[in-house]
């Protein structure tokens, strides 16, 4: 290989970009070439330096408003956009065709909708709580000013863990209504991500945290002494797992 | 049709901080980056029967990189002074108060000698070593073949390299 021909590749192989032969083939270049080994060197100091600097701008509060708005504005004037267009009728369409593909369905299948559904609902909540201004109802880093709330709110008294030690910051607590069960929403805090824990009485034997992703974020649920857990956050999910069981144990 | 709307924000909102970094580090000023994340929304939302199967980000940020585009060529033509590139820049040579404290640390060196790359280099830049979008996936933002997303990344980290001193331009370029 010549210089020429390895001077584009040294990006490719900066980006991951080359499969093993190439990737290879270019290393090989650089244990013998010093020009190039220099040159590969400069690109990836400015790749790590780029990276440290931290560059991505962050969007304001306002703009998140904004767009919640928006989406706010759509949900209450569906017909906004669809009313003259073609693919309305086809909508319509598939909607009946899942009308009447519920309706026949199996008693399973209703059940797994169910918590489909509950799901959706419990982030579309955590997404409303990420709104700066209707993040919690009770904002408190401590526990002994959440838990006690809740209190002739609720006709359980939801767990508010104290897990700041584990870098989980207490934000605070409000209340839901998911599936038409008021619960309790505790909210946590962990670097700039938001997690969000709601609870609610629930028949069902215990069972461990199962994942599931909706729309890019994570969610867990699991069953503890005869209550329904989820926990939703865009953490990574070993974070999220972390979460999850720091609250298990209590 | 409301869980059109739903599924519409589940899928983008969590897009919202990468097409907003996009267009800021594309238009140069808060303010317009704010309307155009907000217009490529309202666009992604008219335009969501196209998107079906496609990587949403993707998607997304192609929608923000040619509003943005939009933007500026209308900027251009709206400016009756022959501004060019330089003139361009100008919203972001506007002076702001963290600006003087941190005009010589490292990270603002490295913030401004991409900000005065070319659009052409510079959202390469920031697609990849900011939002480390793979080269398949800048050309599917850009709408331009991988070669080119190839050379101008090379180009544009070259320039990058002699502005943020170091290295001299090294002839590898691709031709």
């Amino acid at each position: 290989m010549t210089c020429r021909e390895a001077g584009p590749l040294l990006h490719a192989r900066l980006d991951n970009e080359l499969d093993m032969a190439g990737a290879t083939s270019i290393d090989l270049h650089l244990s013998d070439c010093h020009a190039c080994a220099a040159q590969y060197a400069a690109l990836q100091s400015l790749h790590d330096e780029i990276a440290a600097a931290d560059l991505a701008y962050a969007p304001g509060a306002a703009l998140e408003r904004r767009l919640a708005a928006q989406f706010l504005e759509e949900r209450k004037s569906p017909f906004h956009f669809w009313s003259r267009s073609w693919v309305n009728a086809f909508v319509w369409a598939a909607a009946a065709v899942v009308a009447v593909a519920l309706t026949v369905s199996i008693p399973m299948l209703r059940v797994s909708r169910g918590t489909d559904t509950i799901a959706a609902e419990i982030l579309d909540d955590h997404l409303r709580a990420l709104q700066p201004e209707h993040q919690v109802d009770v904002p408190s880093s401590d526990q002994h000013t959440v838990k006690p709330w809740f209190q002739g709110k609720t006709s359980f008294s939801p767990p508010v863990p104290d897990l700041s030690k584990d870098d989980f910051i207490l934000v605070g607590g409000r209340l839901e209504v998911i599936h038409q069960q008021p619960g309790a929403e505790i909210v946590y805090r962990r670097r700039q991500h938001i997690v969000s824990l709601y609870v609610s009485p629930s028949p069902g034997v215990d069972s461990t945290p199962e994942l599931r992703e909706l729309g890019g974020y994570h969610l867990l649920h699991w069953m503890q002494n005869g209550m329904s857990y989820w926990a939703v956050s865009d953490v990574a999910t070993s974070d999220l797992r972390e979460f999850a069981d720091l609250v298990r144990r209590g | 049709m409301d869980t059109k709307v739903r599924s519409f924000e589940l899928a983008m909102w969590p897009h919202m901080r990468a097409a907003y970094n996009l267009a800021r580090w594309l238009v140069r000023n808060d303010h317009d980056a704010e309307d155009i994340v907000q217009e490529s929304f309202l666009k992604a939302y008219k335009a969501q029967e196209s998107f079906r199967g496609a990587d949403s980000r993707v998607w997304m940020l192609a929608i923000v990189r040619n509003t943005a585009m939009d933007f500026l060529r209308g900027y251009k033509a709206r400016t009756t002074v022959t501004l060019g590139d330089q003139g361009q820049e100008a919203a972001d040579h506007a002076p702001d108060p963290e600006g003087a404290l941190l005009e010589q640390s490292r990270r603002e060196q490295v913030r401004q000698a991409i900000s005065h790359l070319a659009a052409d280099f510079r959202e390469v830049i920031v697609l990849r070593e900011i939002e480390g979008l793979s080269y398949k996936e800048i050309a599917s933002v850009l709408n331009i073949p991988m070669g080119t997303v190839m050379s101008r990344l090379a180009r544009a980290r070259n320039l990058l390299l002699v502005e943020l001193g170091g290295a001299k331009e090294v002839q590898h370029d691709l031709p």
